[in-house]
């Protein structure tokens, strides 16, 4: 399995100063895959995205694609095809809407090629193409999501991380997002890891899925298992099936 | 009504010194939240660069172009080695630094050239353009076109290109630039290197106005502040106004206030700086901090 994982992330440990939050975290995630991550609340779920993207200090390895990634900084990162859309969606607000996409693509070159994506950003968010020399900081937060997914595939990236789409949107909002970033996934074949809150949303789009407990895999499958699985169902998604 | 108008206009031009000095510290604080106590001092440093190449031959452009290199260097430089090891350390903390930068700078100067006053060479011919009664000295008129070109440079750079746009991006959201692949440190120290590039500007300036030496910028960073604080910490072009207003405020408050005259002129800054920070402590195109419960 770990053969032909696109990422592959082995013993991964992180914190912040001597909070350590992550304690040997193991996972693959295929190429092109949607891979949901799951878990209760401080479970460390951001934390490992933090970490996949260089933003705190890791040990053990992650590889993408058989490239090591561990211990190299957000920006050698982000050249590398790896784009974080952070929990809090990282806006410049004062900056417009079109300077916010074209900072996404901000380690490519060609002007040409980034003219085109910002066409195709638009073209999945609509509301963005009407907005684009308004400043970001006027959008409301649904916008400001969609203006966040939308500069990560600025970077026309090799991995995606996902922090909570769903954190404070409308439901229906939230839906419509969820059903982007499968477009997304299955137009461009991204790979894409998402962390949620709403297990069902999440599941919903994703292949696989894990679920973190306390800085720990607890449990791995593909979504349809995870959803399936009774435990889980009652301990962390909140429902019964 | 003509005196009123030509003292306007000297005003103008010592205000376009105090908003090259302002727009410095402003380009520093907009990139690191520190305010740059040593600002005027690097500008002083940088005019005795510009008088030691005038000195070895050099005339005067070549000798303004090569100092505005070096000063970019050095501010850049001083980021790295002097600034970014107490990068996100305590306000007091950076701010001791900038103060001790200060000291240092004020020191070496008078170590390496002296403290007796030099003379520096005025780059603009004497005489002055006499229209409608007015009479408006060539320097002055250099003075304005040097810093209008100045800000239109800075403008472009900010407005018109990626590293400008990069720019923008790490004092908007340092942690999102990082995640974009801007890279971060060197955003900072280019933006010291620009602010010393241009404290060099008003600094050459402002030498051959007063004389060449090592206390020389004491009194317009003081202007500079005002300059700032008026127009908003946060707001180049507020700099530019607020610099150009406290020049001219200081100029009539000299020329028709007796009790201020020539003497206090110095106090005039210092007023605006209170009743700025009591009234609109954000200056007038400055953002107030808001934070959303």
């Amino acid at each position: 399995m770990s053969g032909d994982a696109f990422l592959a992330v082995e013993g991964l440990h992180a914190g912040y100063g001597d909070a350590r939050v992550l304690h040997g975290v193991d996972l693959t995630v295929g190429r092109g895959e949607i891979c949901a991550i799951l878990g209760p609340n401080g479970a460390g779920k951001t934390t490992l995205l933090r970490a996949l993207s260089g933003m705190i200090r890791v040990r053990g390895d992650v590889r993408l694609d058989g490239t090591g990634l561990a211990r190299r900084s957000p920006d050698a990162l982000a050249r590398q095809g790896v784009a974080h859309v952070p929990e809090g969606r990282g806006t410049f607000m004062p900056l417009t809407v079109e300077e916010n996409l074209r900072l996404g693509a901000f380690v490519r070159r060609g002007r040409g090629a980034v003219g085109a994506d910002l066409d195709r950003v638009c073209a999945y968010f609509p509301v963005l193409r009407t907005r684009l020399k308004q400043v970001a900081g006027s959008l409301s937060g649904g916008e400001q999501q969609m203006l966040a997914i939308g500069r990560a595939l600025m970077l026309r990236p090799r991995l995606l991380l996902l922090d909570e789409p769903s954190l404070g949107l409308a439901p229906l909002v939230t839906e419509e997002l969820f059903r982007i970033v499968r477009a997304v996934n299955e137009e461009e074949r991204t790979t894409v890891v998402v962390v949620e809150q709403n297990a069902h949303l999440a599941l919903g789009v994703a292949q696989q899925a894990h679920v973190l407990e306390s800085g720990r895999i607890v449990l791995s499958g593909s979504a349809e298992r995870i959803r399936a699985d009774e435990q889980v169902a009652r301990s962390y998604l909140g429902y019964r099936v | 009504m003509v005196g009123f108008l030509q003292q306007v206009v000297e005003g103008l031009g010592a205000g376009a010194i105090y908003a090259s000095l302002a727009l410095a510290l402003v380009l520093i604080y907009q990139f690191t939240g520190i305010v740059n106590f040593a600002q005027g001092e690097l500008a002083m440093f940088s005019a005795y660069i510009a008088w030691q190449f005038t000195a070895a031959g050099l005339p005067f452009w070549p000798a303004l172009v090569l100092t505005l290199a070096v000063s970019f260097a050095g501010g850049m430089l001083i980021e790295r080695v002097v600034i970014r090891p107490v990068e996100g350390a305590p306000e007091l903390t950076v701010v001791i630094v900038t103060v001790g930068l200060f000291i240092f700078v004020n020191a070496a100067a008078g170590w390496i050239w002296s403290f007796l006053i030099k003379d520096f060479p005025n780059p603009f011919p004497g005489g002055a353009l006499e229209a409608g009664g007015l009479s408006v000295g060539y320097s002055t008129l250099g003075v304005m076109a040097v810093v209008a070109v100045v800000m239109g440079l800075l403008y472009l750079l900010f407005q018109r290109t990626k590293v400008g746009l990069g720019m923008r991006a790490v004092a908007a959201n340092p942690t999102s630039a990082r995640l974009v692949g801007i890279r971060v440190g060197w955003t900072l120290a280019l933006g010291w290197g620009l602010a010393a590039t241009v404290g060099a500007v008003s600094g050459v300036l402002v030498a051959p106005l007063l004389f060449l030496e090592p206390n020389m910028m004491g009194g317009v960073l003081i202007y500079a502040f005002a300059a700032a604080t008026l127009g908003g910490f946060d707001s180049p072009g507020g700099a530019v106004v607020g610099g150009l207003v406290v020049g001219v405020a200081e100029t009539l408050a000299g020329a028709y206030v007796d009790v201020i005259g020539s003497d206090l002129k110095v106090g005039v800054p210092l007023i605006i700086i209170l009743c700025i920070l009591l009234l609109r402590p954000q200056g007038l195109f400055g953002r107030a901090a808001v934070e959303r419960a």
